[in-house]
């Protein structure tokens, strides 16, 4: 029923390398809406406002719902 | 004033108040132009032109002008800015609801609208919030004062003054350092996504000793203190809904909470018996009358007793009770005679009871103030004192004792103990005479003699411990200090200052947090005092907020705490209160009840001798006691006496009413014990009334429609004598007209609204008055569990579960209380066509039949949010959690992860899939590098799938940094859901029937649930046919109708509307088969009523195994869904099978099929072995395996533990040699 398949996310780094694919990820600010990149480590605050509170964007694979 | 100018205008005829909003509405909604609706107009314009005349007699808005003050004109400037472009704004307005400016006013209906107008001025919280304010502003400077000074031990030229107190505006622990005037952008909101504790700095200004000079400094901080939502720190006060839009806040929100580290804590409103008030009651076969003497500096407990006759006092540090004539004498009374009068008056009857008591003098010799003091000295308890052992000063402890410990109260200026002896005096008479009427003995349920302590009194509490705390710590280190004698630099107390700071914030928070409130001083140990807010539904919030819990225990049998008492009328909400346990402990206010806050004794005080009482301590006992004078007793001292009772209370009155005094001040008569009592202390019951003066009310049309307009407010109702509060006391005093037409001669006051008796949560209940009384207390259970909307900012929050409802909707039937509540805009629950009528077998037991054409179409589907948090800890060696998304593996397990190791939003989430990649340090203690990491990824254990709505990355207080992830369901209504309408009618889903079997009207309407009639006899829930009809009239003519208690919409008029749209008046509508297509042989009761969707899911509770998990200490079965465990057979399912004599069902259920173990014991010494050899008789010869319960052995085993040795005796099953 779900739009993705497994294999995706996968790909297969070993876990030895924590630091090495520290990979930016976007994030929305809770304050401002504005995008936050944030890699891993980093203290988790909207560079714009200040605000502490970041949320995911939302996903964009597909997604299947169940119409019941 | 004006007001008397009018003439009384009767009005012909009262129509009922719901028709003429209704057929307000009716006008403005375009339903089409039917007959009804154009004679419906018709009907509302002649009644409008017939009121209009009324109208016309009344004096003009100019004349009204001249009446108003310079604060009335201040207060009209402000209105426009309330109802300014604010599109909300028209919600608040108190003439929102079916009424235009244009309307008629009528008096006996309209004078309702006050309960709007308090309420907008009030809020529905407003004793929680009023009390915290109280605290903050004036408590605590209060507090300050009484322990203003600091002083060292060792260096007594070192003083530390305390000036002023006081608490900023909300900020963030960080922001704690910058200057004053710095506006921090905390919002309640943030506080709980970040988990924070909203707080706000609590600033002092000192003065103290640094060398030889006094340096002043202002603004040193000394603590947080946890604001209250919507209190006047809170950033919410005053705000307007745009603003809380902005902020991420509901404007529906009731606010008066707290919020620690990220959770919403409520302190419950607790109820206790009051203070400083003599009870007397009989226990035990005893007359006794006490006291709870309640100081800042003292609580103490003091009796006048009744023993053989003869009166006693008693007091924790008396050794012995003492004779009541010695405590008279050591008080400074006298001459036995003037101890009589002052104790018995010039009643003989009492006299000759009194008489007795003398008989102690002649026996002990004590005649003399000196001798008494010292016989009292002596009996003193010897508080534990290191130097004990040289000569006691018998008489200076007497005097100490007496004017500090016993009654601490009543107040000893100097030496002056006149008031100290009449009060003890007091309270013998009390005892006398209740000994001689036993109606006089007073009844401690009443509610008159209890009082509510709110979350400022508690908060007060706490903080004054908190306070005296830190001073002595504070103390303690500069005492270090300055002992030492050559100190290499200047001491300055300041820096000592700063580090005790965390010991109040963190006191106050744990407090608030955990809900302990343990008082060192005052030896209290409260735990439950706080409670988690609960947002199952915006109702369930709201009446969490009106709880009221009291300190009796649970498990005592007696029915009189429970039972609901007269007094309760209009304070508590009679319907409100739990089932089983609880039930008549916990209470709720009702909706117009208001809870003081102290008021300042002095200007009642001076105003008691301005009214011309004499002070009670220059009369003699003959003078208090006299035939018709009264004792005027100001909190339950006697501080004056009036020999004209009446006058005295009716010019009180008007001086109160004038504003002179605070409105919460309340007084009134005790004819049995000839007092009049004033009061001003905190924690009354009271509620705003009418006042009516010469068989007139004083709130006439013309005031009403300032109220309308918006030139006055309630405050100005208040302020100009018009309504006024009154408690629970002097509402006995008083002669209250229910309705207009009902004020007679000796009527005092007016009800604002009948329906106030209700609280918030039973006022949701349409046509409650028709109602068997349990079902409206069943229904409020129920209403706090049904699904709907919690709040405007429900997708904002991230609860640890949250249910909401898809599609709600507002009732077809309202009440006033639900406009009020606004539960018409957080609704829980849909209008469902409901046809009473018996189908398919499957509605047994109160089970309903849903339309499955209907919940397709959205009906009962609600959505389930569970929240998950990780923190990712830092431990002691510099290590740290980490999410490492390097560390998935292959597998569709972990095809949810993101690239930074929690799951996409939006996933959708199976049973055992990893959505948080999780690390942690394989060594947490020791401090090496390349340390590594252990994956501990999360699962989702849930068996139904969920999808990823939200997932949220913050920091909290401290710098650790959350993770919360929100998971979603969708569910749609499926059989065992439970379903309840608001009558207290609850019910599950049986049957999911397909529309095409439903049956259908002529006009193929179908019904959404089917209910089985027999629902009805025995529950006698009248108030659900009348909403029944209602609705359906409702519906019909596109109305919405009133099911307000004690009002409504009348079912006559709903009938003829019925009637008037081609439908039967009985609601019986005719029904066609579904099935057969055959015309049913009945007609049906057809129409729509509320339902609500409870929070009890089968898909929660759904479970089964064959085989699972064990317990791993008894190797028994787990107990729990959670656990995946077993089904219990108990104790009187074992009952059952042993009667039956069903002995090998028995074994097996109970040890086979749960933890049998195989044993080896001897038969020589009954042990148990292991693996064929007894450890004992060191052999295997008389070894046997035997299958016991594991936890049959296991008990052995500890017993042997304990020293304690089971034998187990083996015999043969069938004798030896009978093969
Ligand atoms: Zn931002």
């Amino acid at each position: 029923m779900s739009g993705y398949t497994a294999n995706q996310a996968t790909t297969a780094q070993d876990a030895s390398g924590i630091d090495i694919n520290a990979r930016a990820v976007n994030y929305t600010c809770g304050d401002c809406d504005g995008d936050v990149q944030l890699k891993r480590g980093e203290p988790i605050r909207c560079r714009n406002c200040g605000h502490r509170v970041l949320y995911k964007k939302r996903t964009n694979r597909m997604v299947q719902f169940e119409a019941r | 004033m004006v007001g008397k100018k009018e003439p009384p205008k009767p009005k012909p005829k009262a129509a009922p108040r719901g028709a003429k909003a209704k057929a307000a509405t009716a006008a403005t909604t375009k339903s089409g132009p039917s007959g009804y609706d154009a004679e419906a107009v018709a009907q509302k314009d002649g009644k409008r032109a017939l009121a209009e005349d009324v109208v016309g007699a009344i004096p003009t808005a100019a004349d009204d002008g001249a009446h108003t003050s310079a604060a009335d004109k201040a207060r009209r400037h402000k209105a426009p800015l309330n109802s300014s472009a604010n599109e909300f704004a028209a919600m608040l307005e108190p003439f929102y609801y079916g009424k235009h400016l244009t309307d008629p006013i009528n008096t006996a209906e309209d004078k309702w609208n006050l309960l709007p107008a308090f309420l907008k001025t009030k809020g529905l919280v407003k004793q929680h919030v009023d009390s915290y304010n109280h605290f903050v502003d004036v408590e605590l400077k209060k507090m300050l004062k009484a322990n203003r000074y600091v002083r060292s031990d060792t260096d007594p030229k070192f003083l530390l003054e305390y000036t002023d107190i006081r608490v900023l505006q909300p900020n963030r622990a960080e922001e704690d350092d910058l200057p004053e005037g710095h506006r921090s952008s905390v919002t309640p909101n943030e506080c709980r996504l970040r988990d924070m504790t909203y707080a706000a700095p609590i600033l002092v200004d000192i003065i103290y000793t640094r060398g030889g000079q006094k340096i002043q400094k202002r603004g040193v901080k000394i603590g947080r203190m946890p604001i209250m939502l919507k209190s006047n720190k809170c950033v919410l006060s005053g705000r307007n809904d745009r603003e809380m839009a902005v902020m991420d806040e509901c404007p529906l929100d009731p606010g008066g909470y707290f919020i620690t580290r990220g959770q919403e804590k409520v302190i419950l409103v607790q109820e206790q018996l009051n203070k400083n008030r003599i009870i007397v009651e009989s226990a035990k076969g005893l007359m006794q009358a006490s006291v709870t003497s309640s100081t800042h500096e003292r609580r103490t407990k003091t009796y006048v007793i009744q023993k053989k006759g003869l009166i006693y006092l008693r007091h924790n540090t008396l050794s012995e009770e003492v004779p009541i004539v010695f405590v008279l004498k050591a008080l400074g009374v006298h001459s036995d005679k003037e101890i009589m009068l002052l104790v018995a008056g010039d009643d003989s009857a009492y006299q000759e009871n009194f008489q007795v008591n003398f008989d102690a003098c002649a026996r002990e010799g004590i005649h003399t103030q000196e001798r008494a003091l010292e016989y009292i000295g002596h009996r003193i308890k010897l508080m534990k004192k290191p130097g004990g052992m040289r000569m006691r000063n018998y008489h200076l402890e007497a005097i100490e004792n007496l004017s500090n410990v016993i009654l601490p109260h009543v107040p000893v200026a100097g030496t002056n103990f006149r008031p100290k002896a009449i009060y003890v005096a007091l309270m013998a008479r009390k005892v006398i005479m209740a000994h001689l009427d036993s109606k006089l003995v007073d009844d401690r349920d009443y509610v008159g003699n209890k009082r509510l302590e709110l979350s400022g009194q508690m908060l007060a509490l706490l903080f004054e411990d908190h306070f005296k705390r830190f001073n002595h710590d504070f103390k303690l280190s500069i005492d270090k200090v300055l002992k030492k004698q050559n100190r290499a630099q200047e001491f300055d107390a300041l820096a000592h200052f700063g580090v005790h700071k965390n010991y109040i914030t963190m006191g106050l928070e744990r407090a608030i947090a955990t809900g302990n409130w343990s008082l060192k001083r005052f030896k209290m140990e409260r735990a439950g005092v706080t409670h988690v807010l609960s947002r199952l539904s915006f109702i369930a919030a709201l009446g969490m907020m009106t709880r009221i819990s009291s300190q009796f225990e649970k498990t005592r049998k007696v029915s009189g705490p429970r039972a609901l008492q007269p007094s309760q009328f209009g304070m508590l909400c009679t319907s409100d209160t739990p089932e089983g346990e609880a039930c008549g402990l916990v209470k709720n206010l009702a909706l117009m009840t208001h809870v003081t806050t102290e008021d300042d004794e002095g200007p009642v005080h001076k105003m008691i001798f301005l009214l011309g009482a004499e002070d009670i301590c220059s009369l003699t006992g003959e003078e208090i006691h006299r035939e018709g004078v009264y004792a005027v007793c100001l909190n339950g001292t006697p501080v004056a006496a009036t020999n004209t009772p009446k006058r005295f209370l009716n010019s009180f009155r008007r001086l109160r009413r004038m504003g002179r005094i605070s409105e919460f001040t309340s007084i009134h008569i005790n004819h049995d014990f000839h007092e009049v009592q004033i009061a001003t202390d905190e924690g009354r019951i009271c509620r705003p009334m009418i006042v009516v003066e010469n068989g007139r009310s004083k709130v006439t049309a013309r005031y009403l429609k300032a109220l309308r307009k918006g030139t006055m407010e309630f405050e100005d109702f208040l302020t100009r004598g018009l309504v006024e509060y009154l408690d629970t006391n002097e509402e006995n005093d008083t002669n209250i007209a229910l309705t207009e037409t009902e004020i007679g001669l000796y009527t005092t006051h007016l009800e604002i609204e009948p329906f106030t008796i209700l609280g918030a949560v039973a006022g949701l209940i349409p046509y409650p008055h028709h109602n068997q009384s349990p079902r409206n207390t069943y229904q409020c259970a129920m209403g706090k569990q049904a699904i709907g909307a919690i709040a405007y900012n429900q997708f904002m929050r991230l609860d640890t579960l949250l249910y909401l409802m898809v599609y709600p909707q507002q009732p077809m039937v309202k009440t006033r209380t639900i406009e009020l509540t606004k539960y018409d805009k957080l609704p829980a629950g849909q209008n469902a066509t409901v046809a009473v009528m018996s189908y398919s077998g499957y509605d047994i037991e109160d089970a309903l039949v849903l339309n499955k054409a209907s919940c397709d179409r959205g009906f009962g589907r609600c959505q389930v949010l569970k929240k998950h948090v990780t923190a990712l800890k830092s431990y002691a060696n510099g290590t740290q959690d980490i999410i490492n998304a390097a560390a998935v593996e292959s597998g569709p397990e972990f095809g949810s992860i993101g690239p930074d190791g929690i799951a996409h939003v939006g996933a959708r989430i199976t049973q055992n899939d990893h959505f948080l990649m999780k690390q942690i340090p394989e060594d947490t203690i020791n401090n090496r590098v390349g340390i590594k990491h252990k994956t501990q990824s999360v699962k989702h254990k849930l068996e139904d799938c969920s999808f990823v709505d939200k997932v949220c990355v913050t920091e909290n207080e401290a710098g650790v940094n959350l993770i919360k992830i929100l998971f979603r369901q969708t569910r749609r209504p499926e059989l065992g859901d439970k379903f309840s309408s608001r009558h207290g009618q609850k019910g599950v889903c049986g049957l999911i029937s397909p529309q095409e079997d439903m049956p259908f009207n002529d006009q193929g309407i179908c019904p959404d649930i089917i209910m089985n009639p027999h629902g009805f006899p025995s529950r006698m829930t009248v108030g659900k046919m009348m909403e029944l009809l209602s609705g359906k009239a409702g519906v019909l003519r596109g109305t919405l109708e009133y099911g307000t208690a004690f009002g409504g919409s009348k079912v006559v008029d709903m009938a003829q509307v019925l009637v008037e749209k081609g439908f039967s008046y009985t609601g019986k509508d005719y029904l066609t088969s579904g099935i057969t297509g055959e015309a049913l042989q009945f007609y049906v009761f057809f129409g729509p009523i509320y339902y609500q969707k409870l929070k009890h899911m089968v898909q929660d509770k759904m479970h089964s195994r064959a085989r699972g998990p064990r317990a791993i200490l008894t190797r028994q079965p787990t107990e729990g869904r959670a656990r995946s465990g077993g089904l219990r057979l108990g104790e009187m399912e074992r009952d059952c099978l042993i009667a039956y004599g069903a002995s090998q069902l028995l074994l097996e259920r109970l040890m086979l099929s749960s933890d049998a173990h195989e044993v080896d014991i001897c038969e020589g010494c009954g042990q148990m072995g292991s693996s064929g050899q007894c450890r004992i008789c060191d052999n295997d010869k008389g070894v046997r395996k035997l299958t016991v319960p594991y936890a049959a052995k296991l008990l052995i085993q500890e017993l042997g533990a304990m020293n304690v040795k089971v034998t187990i005796g083996l015999e043969d099953e069938f004798e030896r040699g009978y093969e």
